[in-house]
């Protein structure tokens, strides 16, 4: 099977989830870096061709161009996961799974949009912004409280799927945007989880401790 | 600052071997962290190199490390290693401020007043006990006690008994909860939640969702009580 390209840029949180899900699967991409910042690179003519938003990550295959992140960890999980653990058949994980990834793009999208505000001089009220984030997290905080009372450490059952690359880097980035994980031990918990899974890898603001 | 007694900061299992995490106790930052050997300690949340907050940093088997320098940092809160001059004999007095724990009732607790002073009497807790959750609310630690009961499990009202200024017993159907209040900075509290005996994990789920309820119940009330102290 060829290999996939991907458009990155490092310090993209979006692009980290694709990074993570292919190291974990342990595939080599071609890795096309873009400059966003200073070089703006995402808004030009040959990106905008193929995310009109400018919007990163991409992911080329042969003819199929996919963008919109939750999109390209669903695709990949599907070609490359023999075992279908990362994106269940059975429809109630898989219903849990699009679940959290609905929530990821709709809700979270927020500690996003935080953090470019605090990092990248990107426009926004940054304490509504935080707040909502804030709030967010507890959602998913008071989530992994009750799975770990079923006995599951992750988001959608007992084992990785999509959904946990999909959110956690915005909570472990939170610091980023100057909320700390103090409050959220079921968070924590999970974070330190999931570093310890295969080919886990770190970005800017993500280490693999703590 | 006036600390008085012990003050309860966390469930001790949320604090993991080798884990650093932070808190506040009216509004002054601790760092809580726990070694290789399962010992807790609770420090000042302040290296002394530049300020950079402890709770972020590292531990590394009995020492802590400063995420900023790497100023390493032993049980006793001395500084042992600075990366940017390893043959250094470093200085006794470059030393975090450490703090008495005790961990009783499935929850660490911390007492912050003069170092040499005798330390305060501990209440009883039941023991054993269980550890639950913690919550967090914007709402004034000294309300909690008062608002408790109006937030139903399944569908009759807890019967709150205050044990101290900060523990109370919640007694809800089929199970009784420890609560200990911590009054986290202005506004802004926490109650780390203990059963007073074991109990089935499975068995904790309604009493979760209770408490997930309870909490914006707190904040709902908080606002409200705000509002109408602004409005007198
Ligand atoms: S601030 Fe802690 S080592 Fe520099």
């Amino acid at each position: 099977m060829t290999t996939p390209t991907l458009y990155n840029y490092d310090l993209d949180e979006n692009c980290y989830k694709v990074r993570l899900l292919l190291s974990h699967l342990g595939i080599e991409a071609e890795t096309i870096a873009v400059d966003v910042m200073p070089g703006k690179e995402h808004l030009s003519p040959p990106i905008l061709a193929m995310s009109p938003k400018g919007a990163l990550p991409i992911l080329k295959h042969g003819n199929l161009v996919l963008t919109e992140v939750e999109a390209i960890l669903v695709w990949l999980a599907r070609t490359y996961d023999p075992d279908k653990k990362l994106l269940p058949e059975d429809p109630d994980t898989l219903g849990r799974v699009m679940m959290w990834l609905s929530f990821s793009a709709r809700t979270l999208d927020v500690a996003v949009a935080a953090r470019a505000t605090a990092l990248m001089d990107m426009p926004g009220d940054i304490e509504a912004l935080r707040r909502k984030s804030y709030d967010a997290f507890r959602i998913m905080d008071d989530h992994l409280t009750i799975q770990q009372f079923r006995g599951e450490a992750f988001l959608a059952g007992g084992t990785l799927t999509v959904a946990d690359i999909a959110l956690f880097p915005s909570f472990a980035l939170s610091r980023d945007f100057n909320i700390d994980h103090d409050e959220f031990p079921a968070l924590r918990r999970w974070a330190n989880t999931l570093r310890l899974i295969d080919g886990f890898i770190t970005m800017p603001g993500i280490p693999d401790y703590h | 600052m006036n600390f008085e007694g012990w003050y309860p900061l966390l469930l001790v299992a949320d604090v993991g071997p080798k884990k650093a995490v932070g808190t506040r106790v009216q509004g002054k930052e601790f760092v809580l962290w726990r070694d290789s050997h399962g010992s807790t300690h609770v420090w000042e949340d302040r290296c002394p190199h530049r300020g950079m907050k402890m709770s972020l940093g590292f531990v590394r088997g009995d020492h802590i490390a400063c995420l900023y320098h790497g100023w390493e940092y032993d049980r006793g809160g001395q500084c042992q290693y600075i990366p940017a001059h390893p043959d250094l004999d470093v200085p006794q007095t470059i030393k975090i401020p450490r703090y008495p724990v005790i961990e009783a009732g499935s929850i660490v607790w911390a007492c912050f007043q003069e170092p040499d002073s005798e330390l305060p009497p501990f209440l009883e807790l039941p023991s054993p006990s269980c550890g639950f959750k913690s919550i967090f609310a914007d709402c004034p630690a000294s309300r909690v006690a008062e608002l408790i009961e109006k937030t139903p499990f399944n569908g009759v009202a807890p019967k709150v008994t205050a044990k101290s200024d900060r523990v109370l017993e919640i007694v809800l159907e089929g199970g009784t909860l420890t609560a200990a209040v911590q009054d986290v900075c202005e506004g802004h509290m926490a109650m780390h939640m203990s059963f007073d005996r074991f109990k089935a994990s499975a068995d904790q789920i309604p009493y979760s969702i209770w408490a997930d309820q309870l909490r914006r119940d707190l904040e709902t009330a908080a606002r409200d009580i705000k509002t109408s102290e602004f409005a007198a």
